[in-house]
């Protein structure tokens, strides 16, 4: 039953990514963003530059549209809402918003937006998952399955790279190892493969020619680039994260944010086309000695981490995987250039370097040190390329998590209120309000009640406290058993109360309340509303704990699930 | 009465009907000349001559659109049927200089399978019908390498290992994509790197380092000439060319099939032929299966009529399996480059002027 689901998940997914990157191209070869159609117009100098300039823009006042009339959630969707979705079991968005994020991704690439491509193809895996996990099979855990399995396929048909798929899958959307979730999800991405591959024969992403790393101590230089890619990953998610949150506090209307950067983008191209779409020449360049010189290597690194960061910041629909990329291998081929130019340590030529770079700055922005090594072995099925690449990435992933974070992807969602940081059980009731748990078995006084009424009261359920509330509803304090026995029988409740008890508010967590409860000392706590300040019930503390329990007891089972 | 003797019944009876209709006039086909004009006249251009009496005159032609505009509408030499490739036949017939053409027109295979599904995918154009696959390949001179051997892309642009002068024709065409091949860049992704400027610039800087060791050639049969006579010890050409000379002449070369651009011979019609109906009766008459079929036993270019490939058997004269040598023949395809019509049609302009101006300089 998984195996076949993986099957058909792995089928449709690799279909639809086809079809995407299909539909990109064309867009890309009618609207002439590509250059294999660009030189064919060059006879027409003004044609080209009028499509540079306007096409980017127009094709942003497009994606500007998509999203804020018609996507629910007013903005692309992509791998940080999959990973939500999986990670706290929570219901992924709309399919209609899905599609339509992925409507707005295609007319992003097909215009030229400096955006990635796999980040939708990610989201799109996610929606077929999400669609088919509605299905009534009797699989537990069917979502994030049916999830991953999406996500390995859309990897998998992308770079030609089952093995990188799998492993993606497990390491940025499920988190976990379980033999119930790998075995569909392997299928799955065999499956893609085998679409792709054997029945489209789709040309693999990348070859590169590689004799050997020839030096010993080059291993040194590459847990350099690891270094200094980390750097510059970091310099790059940085600067998007701030532009994004500049973009959001400008006055510029949402609407029209991708057009402007669409516009900036297409003057920057009129003298640097290489930073156009996904820039897949500019890739290939990269790793042939002597394309490019120094200089102009540092121009377009700067350029395409420049336009990127906008691109992304105001809102175009794409991912970051592709330009991290482009960023990391441009960075790579830089630090192997300026080696044999400006020193004299006797190194195997550029390739090596700029392979290392590329997922140096790729691995810390998707968070996947494991899947960025398994890409690189099966896109140039080279030991000695997957072996120096894996210094690099290992060295940039330590430092990034150090100092910046797991993931590009985690640091957007701590900033929706989602931190993953302390693990999934966390993340999860952290997603859960604490209103959930709320009821209204308690004692009620008014503040004008006698203490010797409220003592019979007490005493007859049996209770040691309970809630003052003013007759309006407004919550005043706890009333506790001692502070009534320590008073005279006809003083007023008004006076025993206590009002500094604590108290949590609807927007409280299950994973907040349960950091409240740490030095508690009583048997319920008030829920106020925030707003107005009225009691809306109470919640025990073993409720809290047993939904703690619960959660974490659910996520054991799932991790440890078997077929 | 079996599939033949009905198909050469239909031909008896059909064959004198065309000879009435044009009796009497003459047809100006453009031809490549050497070793391919004689295998195009022993396969179809005599035996259509014999068989409608029409005088067919044959004009020289060495590809390109330019020597189609001038053509006028009357005089002697003008041009009715035109063998051309087909990145000149989309450009022309974008300049609305060959006339429409109707894939109706052609016949059946011998089978009764209508020309539509008999011809492979892609073989109809607007403005003619693709009858040949041909190849521009790399080829070597047995006698100046007895030890080490050529055999790839990079090796005919390695001049210390394979020292010695080498022929290329002068046009863009092929030496860009072999250039920019030589630095390991896959076959897949040629034309996008190739429509860069970095891509040419790396082009062009590649040619420059065997700039001093280059021969050009203008027509077909001149790089076997230089082979044969010893100027050069490697050479570009048409790979119906070379096979001609090692089996039918003896001379001692070599394709190097590694990197051989597959192109494609358009049957065209020139817009201000005055000989329509007699054009269309030759294209008709040339692209027959039997015909096709004839001239892939002569010379090694393969056919575009799957009909006509299945009859492909042994040379004509020399009894080698003609199979091995088509340049569609499944081990030589793996590293072959596809040439991109569409791409060179449309880039003649830049491709010519980036040509000349490196020609003229000595700097890139």
């Amino acid at each position: 039953m998984l195996a076949l689901l993986g099957t058909v998940i792995g089928g449709v997914v690799s279909l639809l990514a086809i079809g995407f990157v299909e539909s990109v191209l064309w867009l890309n070869d009618r609207l002439l963003v590509s250059p294999r159609t660009r030189i064919q117009h060059e006879e027409n100098p003004f044609l080209v530059a009028a499509a540079t300039v306007l096409v980017p823009a127009i094709g942003g006042l497009v994606v500007g549209l998509i999203l804020r009339y018609l996507v629910a959630e007013r903005r692309p969707l992509g791998p940080p809402d999959t990973i939500l979705a999986v990670q706290t079991r929570s219901a992924p968005p709309s399919v209609r918003s899905g599609l339509l994020s992925t409507l707005a991704a295609i007319v992003s690439l097909g215009a030229g937006a400096s955006v990635g491509q796999y980040g939708p193809m990610v989201y799109l895996g996610t929606l077929v998952g999400a669609v088919l996990s509605r299905l009534r099979l009797a699989i537990p855990n069917l979502q994030a399955i049916a999830i991953a399995g999406g996500v390995a396929a859309a990897i998998s048909t992308a770079f030609n790279a089952p093995i990188a798929g799998l492993v993606f899958a497990h390491e940025v959307i499920l988190r976990h190892y379980s033999i119930q979730a790998f075995a569909p999800t392997a299928v799955a991405s065999a499956a893609g493969y085998v679409v792709a591959n054997v029945i489209f024969e789709r040309p693999p992403l990348f070859f590169v020619a590689f004799e050997g790393v020839e030096h010993g101590h080059e291993f040194l230089l590459f847990a350099l680039v690891g270094v200094l890619g980390a750097l510059l990953a970091i310099i790059f998610m940085k600067a998007i994260l701030a532009c994004s949150a500049f973009a959001g506090r400008s006055r510029i209307p949402q609407v029209f944010r991708p057009m402007l950067a669409g516009l900036i983008l297409g003057v920057v191209a009129l003298q640097l086309p290489d930073v156009l779409g996904i820039g897949k020449e500019t890739l290939r360049f990269a790793t042939i000695e002597g394309a490019f010189g120094i200089g102009e290597l540092a121009l377009i690194l700067v350029a395409k981490l420049a336009v990127t960061v906008l691109c992304l910041g105001f809102g175009f629909a794409g991912g970051v995987f592709s330009p991290a990329l482009l960023i990391g291998i441009l960075f790579g081929a830089l630090f192997g250039s300026a080696l044999g130019d400006f020193t004299a340590i006797a190194h195997s030529g550029v390739v090596p370097y700029a392979i290392c770079g590329m997922m140096a700055v790729t691995s810390p922005v998707i968070g996947a040190p494991l899947a960025m090594i398994l890409i690189v072995f099966e896109l140039t099925r080279s030991y000695d390329l997957t072996i120096a690449a894996m210094v690099a990435v290992v060295f940039a992933n330590l430092l990034s998590y150090r100092l910046f974070g797991r993931s590009l992807f985690d640091i957007q969602l701590l900033r929706r209120g989602f931190d993953l940081s302390l693990g999934r059980g966390s993340a999860i009731l952290v997603g859960r309000r604490l209103a959930e748990l709320m009821h209204d078995d308690f004692l009620r006084f008014s503040p004008q009640d006698e203490i010797g009424e409220a003592l019979r009261r007490l005493g007859e359920s049996g209770r040691a406290e309970g809630l003052v509330v003013e007759r309006d509803g407004t919550y005043v304090g706890v009333l506790r058993l001692g502070a009534c026995l320590a008073r005279d029988g006809s003083a007023r409740v008004d006076e025993a109360v206590d009002r500094n008890a604590l108290a949590f508010d609807e927007t409280t967590s299950v994973w907040q309340a349960m950091e409240g409860l740490r030095h508690f000392l009583g048997e319920i706590a008030p829920v106020v509303s925030a707003s107005d300040g009225r009691l809306l019930g109470v919640v025990s503390e073993s409720t809290v704990i047993d939904a703690y329990l619960e959660t974490v007891n659910r996520l054991r089972r799932e991790e440890n699930e078997s077929l | 009465m079996n599939r033949f003797s009905a198909c050469f019944l239909i031909l008896c009876l059909w064959v004198p009907a065309l000879a009435r209709a044009d009796d009497g006039r003459s047809l100006t086909i453009t031809t490549w000349g050497g070793a391919y004009e004689a295998s195009q006249r022993a396969a179809y251009f005599d035996s259509f001559a014999e068989a409608t009496g029409v005088e067919i005159r044959l004009k020289p032609y060495n590809g390109g659109v330019a020597p189609l505009r001038g053509q006028g509408t009357s005089g002697k030499d003008q041009w009715d049927v035109l063998d051309m490739t087909e990145p000149d036949a989309l450009a022309a017939c974008e300049e609305g200089l060959l006339a429409p053409f109707d894939p109706q027109d052609l016949r059946p295979a011998p089978d009764g399978t209508a020309a539509r599904k008999d011809f492979l995918s892609g073989s109809f154009l607007d403005c003619g019908v693709v009858h040949l696959v041909y190849s521009t390949v790399l080829a070597y001179d047995d006698r100046a390498f007895p030890g080490d051997k050529p055999q790839s892309v990079a090796d005919f642009f390695d001049i210390e290992r394979f020292p010695g002068k080498r022929a290329l024709r002068r046009q863009p065409i092929a030496l860009l994509e072999w250039a920019l091949l030589s630095y390991g860049v896959p076959i897949s992704q040629l034309y996008d790197l190739l429509s860069t400027e970095r891509g040419l610039t790396l082009a062009f800087r590649r040619l420059d380092q065997i700039r001093d060791h280059i021969v050009w050639w203008e027509s077909g049969s001149e790089p076997v000439e230089f082979l044969k006579r010893g100027e050069v010890v490697m050479a570009s050409g048409f790979n119906g060319r070379f096979f001609n000379a090692r089996v039918n002449d003896g001379i001692p070369i070599t394709v190097i099939w590694d990197g051989q651009l597959l192109d494609s011979s358009v049957w065209a019609i020139a817009k201000t032929s005055q000989h329509q109906d007699l054009a269309r009766d030759f294209i008709r008459f040339a692209t027959r299966a039997e015909n096709m079929a004839a001239l892939a036993g002569l010379i090694p270019y393969g056919p575009m009529r799957r009909s006509a490939m299945r009859r492909i058997g042994l040379h004509a004269h020399s009894n080698v399996p003609m199979l091995h040598h088509m340049p569609t023949s499944p081990g030589n395809l793996d590293r072959a480059i596809r040439s991109d019509s569409q791409w060179y049609a449309h880039t003649e302009a830049i491709r010519q002027r980036r040509f000349e101006a490196w020609l003229a300089r000595s700097l890139y």
